[in-house]
Formats: C-alpha cells, structure tokens, sequence
C-alpha cells in the first residue's frame, strides 16, 4: 500500500491555453485513478496556483455564456468538492491587488465541504519538497 | 535501470517540445530504461496515423514506430482531448493507446521520475 | 530535494527560477532556453546565470539556432540528450519544465 503525491503547480493564465485546465481535469482524475493501481494504492494531487496562474482563482467566471466551456472557477470548485487540496499563493494574490473576497476559496454550493487556501509562498515550496513528482503546468 | 514518464501538452506542429519529448523518450530507451509517454490537449495530435511528412514541420511518427518496436515504451493518447479534436479511434496510429488522464497519473504513481511539459 | 529546471524560454520562467528552492539545484537550458546561456542582452549575461546552480545546455538546441558550445557562458556545461537521460536518473530527484 503507498500513496504517491503529485504536485501541480499552475502558473498559467487562463483560457488561452488550455494547460491550467488540463491541470484542473489531471488533477481531478486521480478520483478514478484506482482502477490501474493495486488495492491500497493511491494517487493524492495538490494543487498550488502561483504567479499569474492564481487568476484562474478569479470568481464570477462566466466562460460558460460566452464561450460554451467550462469555467476554471466550476473546475477549481469540482476540485474542492472532491477534496483536492487547493493552495493560492499569497505574494501573487497581493501583487496582483486581489482580495480573498474575490477568489474561489470554497464549494460550499455545491456541497462541498474543503476550503481552498492562501498561503504564503514558503508554504507552497513546502509541498514542492514533499511531493513525489511536480508538474508545472 | 529505471522508468520516465513524460506528459506533455504542446502540439505536434507549432512547437518542439513534442519533439523534445520523443527525443528524450528514443534516448532513454538507447540507455535501457522504460518510457511512458502521455499526450493531451494539442499534443494528442502526436497520436494520430496517416501523418505526412514535410520539412517545414515535425514528423515524429517514424521515431515513434521505432520505439514501439523495443517494448519498452509505450504511448497514450487522452481520449477526451482526442475525441474533441475529431480524431476517433480508428485514427489512431499503430501502437498507440487511447485512455483517460487517470492513466497518466497511475503510470506517475510507479514512475521514478516524471517529466510534465505543460503551459510553455 | 535535487531539482532539475528544464528551462524552455528566454522570456518567461525566469521568476519561477528566482524563487525556486533546493538543496541541490541543476537548470538545463533546453529549446529556446538556450538563449539564456549564450546571448549578452546590453552587453549583460542573462539573471538567470546568477542562480546558485548547475547549468547544462542541451547541444542539440544550441546548434538549432545558430550556437555552438563555444558560445556557452563558462558557467554552462553542453549536454546531449543522452546525458539529459542520465541527469534525470541520477542527479535530480524531481524534474519540471517551464
């Protein structure tokens, strides 16, 4: 039995391209991950978002009615639901003038239950430390 | 000797940091080791068959039926990214296998080292 | 931990680089990364090479783009994608892509 942790670390911007996305949907994938791995097994995600990647944090995201996709607010949220740990860098969020009241830090509409946290950057180079293998997306 | 993983998201044609990652893949599998590669978003365009090749863009799929050929790699395309781009199964290139992206993370969990190519 | 940085860009990434830390630190200048270890901008070799690090650049991409090892800064060692393979193996224990 072992559990591997994965760190993704965005840095993205939205919506340009698709690689905070894609981070979002890998990250969330490790719910069904089970079904190649032996009991007992597991695939833990962390999810930090620093530099301008903590704009894909913004709430009110409205990708939906005006361009038909999925917003990075509903994936950071699916993320939160399905318990993800979900970290925000601090530094980034004040030098970019973003308050906390501004970003996605829970999903407790639609039922869920984890926060997302702001932290500072030494945090998030903390669980670059631990986890087993980083992806920058 | 040990086992790489590589995901990558850039495309096949506009970018050479797929060509990196097959060329990392092809020196890899020289030194004996294993190698999983995984492809979503634009690079899933790696994966598919009838690719020509022209000399103002990246033809990687000769290297990749050479790699198939050791058995120690493998390469797998997101079904999802592949499907929204128009290409089906039946347009996947020999060897290639089609998963969702809970196969890449479980060819992380037994990976000694993992390389992601994503937001370049 | 010993982290490998396949740096990528000449323009973006450095400060991801600035606040990187690890114990043991290698940045392999790849694609066009490669302009870090090669090109004076105003006559100053790029910030990035002030980074308490090991440098490497990856020939292949040198000579892409019109360098050769002759034109590394001393500070960086040329490498093959055969030697990528065995930094990855046994010299950094994560490796990340910017």
């Amino acid at each position: 039995m072992a559990t591997k942790r994965l760190g993704f670390i965005v840095r993205s911007l939205p919506y340009k391209t698709e690689a905070s996305r894609l981070a979002m949907t890998h990250a969330i994938a490790s719910q069904t991950v089970e079904i190649y791995l032996e009991d007992g097994d597991m695939v833990e995600p962390v999810v930090c978002f620093i530099g301008d990647g903590v704009l894909n944090c913004l709430k009110s995201q409205q990708a939906m009615k005006h361009y038909g996709i999925t917003s990075l607010e509903q994936h950071v949220k699916n993320g939160l639901l399905l318990d993800l740990k979900i970290m925000i860098c601090k530094e980034d969020i004040e030098k970019l003038g973003i308050k906390e009241d501004s970003l996605i830090m829970d999903a407790e509409d639609i039922g869920g239950e984890t926060k997302a946290q702001i932290v500072p950057y030494s945090e998030i180079q903390k669980e670059m430390d631990s986890v087993d293998h980083l992806l920058f997306c | 000797m040990g086992k790489l993983t590589i995901g990558c998201f850039a495309s096949l044609v506009g970018s050479v940091s797929l060509d990196f990652a097959v060329k990392l893949s092809d020196a890899a599998v020289k030194k004996g080791h294993k190698v999983d590669l995984w492809v979503s978003g634009n690079a899933t365009m790696l994966s598919k068959k009838g690719q020509k090749a022209f000399k103002d863009y990246s033809h990687l799929a000769k290297t990749l039926t050479e790699l198939f050929a050791t058995g120690n790699f493998q390469a797998t395309a997101c079904e999802a990214c592949a499907e929204a781009r128009g290409y089906h199964k039946d347009d996947t290139m020999e060897g290639w296998k089609r998963h969702s992206m809970d196969w890449y993370l479980a060819s992380c969990f037994s990976a000694d080292r993992v390389l992601h190519i994503g937001g370049d | 931990m010993k982290l490998g940085v396949f740096m990528s860009d000449f323009r973006t990434g450095s400060d991801i680089i600035d606040r990187l830390n690890a114990e043991k630190l290698g940045i392999i200048f790849v694609g066009n990364g490669i302009y870090h270890a090669t090109v004076k901008e105003n006559g100053k070799t790029s910030n990035v090479l002030d980074k308490s690090a090991t440098f490497y650049a990856l020939t292949e991409d040198l000579e892409s783009r019109g360098f050769s090892s002759a034109n590394l800064d001393s500070r960086v060692k040329p490498v093959t994608y055969s030697d990528v393979v065995d930094l990855i193996f046994n010299d950094y224990e994560k490796i990340i892509w910017i």
